[in-house]
């Protein structure tokens, strides 16, 4: 038998230490240069609280390592109602934050329920694909596994905050492809998302792309039928953007969607634009090597809204440059592939499914966040991973790493289970 | 389907999810290299347009004194109405136009130029705001947001001296000029020198702006410096200026001008230092340091008389008698004459029965001094029937004639020195006859008074061609050490002295009992030649050339009257005053300013069209 800390993966915990790091030199950045006279003081205090949170959630790592895998595997689905508990109780006595109905305050802390539930809905969906037999028909299980992550994402739209209700929508095809669906249902689901990106892009490039992707189904399967379908699909989320931009949402919502393709266009110029502009020229001018801790001149006037939550991303570009843009990149590469690697060391599908839940939560956050900031998606308020300001989104993306740590440390505890039995 | 997924399925996924991670995040990457490497300086350029404010430190221009110090310009606090145009709501314009006096067109057209310039930088609306419109616009500024205000300086006039043309004017930069100098610091509402002193000595006066870039955030609030600051640029102060021109000696040539169209120009004819350089009818400097009004700017241009003319550098006309001593020199100096040989005068030239080149007197034999002395025409017909018209023309362009010079002023007309190729572009077939009446200083001929008191300068000293120039010194600011300007050293003259002496000493015997006598200095010998020079448009130009004291000259002068007849009448009494001015500092003959003052030119017809258009060498 192994001992504890033999089994524990050290250089994850690195990772983390170091994407926090980044993100309490970004937020000191925004509220301590002598550019900060002007801000409020609860705004100044933000790095204190964020170190505070930083230390609630070391905490919570400890903890989490301690507590043994019987116990998550337990509690999973408590865990999973818990949060929708939570989310529902939100609904009804929750507070306004930012035009989200997704905080509950307990004493002197508030917490987003959203953020929280994704480590509850993580956990009940590994423990759904761990408890699973073989007589179990496949179709169920994956109706099962999507209405289980659909009813928290219907909770947050409800809540009004529908960036995190679409990080709930984009774990499915994770889960489902590390839960074995077959390659061409995947693509077949992931086929829309990409149809619907590049319809808001470019409408000829996204006909053309439903064309191909007709074609390469009917190549690759020999079957007229399918290839049908997958034109079928891509090409009506297409019609269905289209028809949304053009005649069903209102023109703040459609600009929302549509600034980031020409963000300094004059329509968009003082709207949402004005996020993206700022955004861009805060990351462009930081250059090669940046203008230095607190010398960022975007970041030192405000000049990005949202700087240390959700444009965090501009903060490190700017003050740091290529290098440490690409560096914060690099290190979330690492970490994702390594929660990965360590979901496979497990050998047990509930670990695995911990481990991949997390790599899928972080790569949307990650894609969807940089993708905003760097304008290259349409702007989606969500968090930075680790780096964002935010206590309850750090708590949750740290809860649901610390489960996968305990988990992958504990892993031998995990394999008398066997695979699938 | 889904249950098929054993061990290696498992972990072929994960080595796809991986790959995904990768890629995906090798995307952003790229993106950032296109942002970050490739892209970096367009958005370097967009943060630093949003974030840095340029704070202007203004030094002082430079103020302007005459030879002995007497201060002609300096500056007196003024300020300046500023405008940010992106904080700016154009619903206030009315308030602003009211609270200012100002037409609203005039500020909506200073905030078009003002937004093209930079949207989120200040720029001037308004130059010269007098303290009570500031205050009371002050009052409202809650109303004006994006309206600030700036203390600036505007120009002075201390002294009676106007030597509108000499010092000229500053005026707002625009158009053109501002787009070409932008890199060099200008900005809209920056005062750039016009004409005269204040634009050939623009970039000395004005010293260097200074630039505190400060970082202002998103509210427009001033941060901190910009970039620590090491963009920032000290401020030069401008240098001042001392002339060559003399305060007093410039008064008094000024108020002689009264009622009297003309120029004068003085020069010391050893330095080509210019003394005093008049042109009447001039203009109020003091008017350019208020807003001026296009009515106002429209009179100065319209008018007949043309003040904004530099007659002293611009007005080209025939010299007369004037130019007697130059032939005389250079047909001595061509050997087509030599001192003792007489020419005989009976009243008229042979050369054309009589007719056209006639004589005022029956002078008999007359050799070339007594010549220029009596000014006989015949005389100078023959000399220049005897001259090669291009040696002629070569001597002349050697004292300037015909030409622009390279000196601090800026508007000059070449004027007209005929030579062969000349008579032969414009009349094909010609004879000696054309070339004759430039021997008498009219016909096909075109000097300045500028270019005559350089002319005579050179008689004076004998054979000095010297540059004339209205700077004498700048005055470095930190030391307060004195820099001379770098004007050419004379050059001789390619006439023999003696020659020259020859012409000196008949103009001396012109004041002793020729024309010039009424006009002597007491006390002082001098030397000089009347001119009267036929004008197409009404009365006789009244010319005046002379040099003072005989030994050793100060000063040379040049004189010319509009209309005003015969040479010794009008421009004599003015140059003879000047120099008895200039060289014992006092007048000690009152009565001839009095008769002076007495003197008019002819006044001017009125104009039957607005504009009048003249050939600017043919007159």
């Amino acid at each position: 038998m192994r001992r504890w800390y033999q089994t524990l993966d050290y250089v994850t915990i690195l990772l983390w230490l170091t994407l926090v790091a980044f993100g309490l030199v970004a937020i000191y950045s925004t509220t301590h240069s002598p550019a900060a006279e002007f801000l409020p003081l609860s705004v100044r205090q933000n790095y204190y609280r964020q170190f505070m949170w930083v230390g609630i959630s070391t905490f919570g790592i400890l903890i989490a390592l301690l507590l043994p895998v019987r116990f998550y595997q337990k509690t999973a689905y408590l865990a999973y109602a818990a949060s929708i508990l939570f989310l529902l109780a939100a609904l009804v006595f929750g507070r306004e934050i930012n035009g989200a109905k997704s905080w509950i305050t307990f004493g002197p802390m508030s917490l987003q329920v959203s953020e929280l539930a994704k480590v509850g809905t993580i956990l009940g969906v590994s423990q759904l694909v761990a408890s699973r037999r073989g007589t179990q028909s496949d179709l169920r299980f994956a109706v099962t596994m999507i209405a289980m992550v659909m009813l928290p994402a219907m909770l947050v739209v409800l809540q009004n905050d529908a960036g995190t209700a679409l990080v709930f929508v984009g774990l499915i095809p994770v889960l489902l492809f590390w839960s074995g669906v077959p390659y061409l249902v995947l693509l077949l689901l992931l086929a829309p998302a990409v149809a619907g990106y590049l319809s808001v892009v470019s409408v000829p490039w996204a006909i053309a792309f439903s064309i191909a992707f007709g074609l390469l189904i009917w190549w690759q399967t020999q079957d007229r039928k399918l290839g049908l379908i997958g034109v079928a699909v891509s090409g009506g989320t297409v019609a269905a953007v289209a028809l949304a931009l053009l005649k069903v949402l209102q023109p703040h919502q459609v600009a929302r969607i549509m600034s980031f393709t020409d963000p300094s266009a004059q329509e968009y110029r003082y709207g949402v634009g004005f996020h993206l502009v700022q955004s861009l020229a805060a990351i462009g001018s930081g250059g090669l090597t940046g203008k230095g801790f607190m010398q960022g001149t975007q970041t030192q006037g405000r000049y990005v809204p949202e700087q240390s939550t959700d444009f965090v991303f501009s903060v490190i570009g700017e003050e740091f440059g290529f290098i440490g843009s690409a560096l914060v990149l690099i290190v979330f590469a690492v970490l994702l592939t390594r929660l990965i690697r360590m979901g496979r060391q497990m050998k047990h599908p509930f670990g695995m499914m911990v481990a991949a839940g997390a790599a899928g939560v972080y790569l949307i956050h990650i894609v969807v966040n940089v993708g905003m900031a760097t304008a290259v998606l349409p702007v989606i308020g969500i968090p930075l991973p680790f780096i964002s300001y935010g206590g309850s989104a750090l708590l949750a993306h740290t809860g649901i790493l610390a489960v996968a740590l305990a988990l992958h440390m504990r892993r031998d505890d995990l394999s008398i289970y066997g695979f699938y039995t | 389907m889904i249950g098929d997924s054993g061990l290696d399925s498992q972990s072929d996924r994960a080595r796809i999810f991986s790959i995904v991670i990768v890629v995906v995040l090798g995307l952003l990457m790229a993106r950032l290299v296109q942002l970050q490497v490739i892209n970096t300086s367009e958005y370097t350029g967009e943060s630093r347009d949003n974030s840095m404010r340029e704070l202007r430190v203004l030094p002082a221009r430079g103020a302007v004194m005459d030879r002995n110090g007497i201060v002609l310009v300096d500056n007196q606090p003024a300020f300046s109405v500023r405008v940010t145009p992106r904080y700016f709501d154009p619903n206030s314009l009315p308030l602003l136009a009211e609270l200012l006096e100002v037409n609203e067109e005039v500020l909506v057209e200073r905030l078009r130029q003002a937004s093209e310039f930079r949207e989120y930088l200040p720029s001037i609306l308004l130059n010269g705001v007098p303290f009570d419109r500031l205050s009371r616009m002050l009052e409202r500024i809650d109303d004006l947001k994006g309206v600030d205000y700036e203390a600036t300086q505007k120009r002075r006039y201390p002294s009676p001296v106007r030597a509108s043309h000499a010092l000229g004017y500053v005026r707002e930069i625009g158009g053109d000029e501002l787009t070409q100098r932008q890199s060099s610091g200008y900005r809209p509402g920056d005062l750039i020198g016009q004409r005269g002193i204040e634009r050939i000595y623009e970039q000395d006066l004005r010293g260097r702006m200074g630039s505190d870039f400060r970082l202002v955030n998103v509210h427009g609030q001033d941060v901190s410096s910009f970039r620590k600051g090491v963009e920032d640029v000290d401020p030069v102060p401008g240098r001042d200026l001392i002339l060559t021109l003399d305060a007093d000696l410039q008064a008094l040539a000024e108020s002689l001008f009264v009622n009297k169209r003309g120029a004068a120009v003085a020069i010391d004819p050893s330095t080509g230092e210019i003394l005093s350089l008049v042109s009447k009818p001039d203009f109020d400097l003091d008017q350019f340091t208020r807003q001026i009004t296009s009515q106002q700017w429209a009179g100065l241009n319209a008018s007949v008389s043309k003040p904004l003319f530099n007659r002293a550098t611009q007005s080209v006309q025939m010299p007369g008698s004037t130019w007697k001593p130059l032939i005389a020199m250079i047909a001595l100096q061509e050997g087509v004459i030599t001192p003792e040989e007489t020419v005989h005068c009976a009243g008229y030239h042979p050369m054309g029965r009589g007719k056209f080149f006639r004589c005022m007197h029956v002078h008999g034999d007359i050799s070339v001094v007594r010549a220029i002395q009596e000014s006989c025409n015949t005389f100078f017909f023959e000399m220049m029937r005897r001259l090669d018209v291009n040696a002629f023309a070569r001597h002349a362009r050697q004292l300037g004639f015909g030409q622009t010079t390279d000196t601090d002023i800026t508007e000059q007309q070449a004027g007209l020195i005929p030579d062969s190729s000349y008579f032969n572009r414009t009349h094909g077939r010609w004879t000696v006859g054309y070339q004759m009446n430039i021997g008498v200083g009219q016909g096909e001929l075109g000097v300045t008074p500028f270019q005559m008191a350089r002319y005579v300068a050179a008689v004076a000293t004998e054979g000095l061609v010297v540059t004339p120039h209205l700077i004498k010194a700048s005055v470095d600011p930190e030391t307060g050490a004195l820099e001379a300007p770098d004007v050419p050293p004379p050059t001789p003259l390619d006439i023999r002295a003696e020659y020259v002496g020859l012409a000196k000493e008949a103009m001396r015997r012109v004041m002793v009992n020729g024309t010039g006598r009424g006009v002597q200095i007491p006390g002082i010998e001098s030397g000089g030649k009347t001119g009267t020079a036929q004008n197409p448009r009404g009365r006789d130009d009244s010319v005046f050339i002379m040099f003072a004291p005989f030994e050793n000259p100060q000063i040379a002068v040049a004189v010319m009257v509009e209309n005003a007849g015969f040479g010794g009448s009008a421009a004599a009494p003015i140059a003879s005053l000047m120099a008895e001015q200039y060289i014992t500092g006092a007048i000690s003959r009152e009565w001839l300013v009095s008769r002076m003052l007495e003197t008019r030119s002819d006044p001017l017809p009125e104009p039957k069209t607005s504009v009048e258009i003249r050939d600017a060498t043919g007159d």
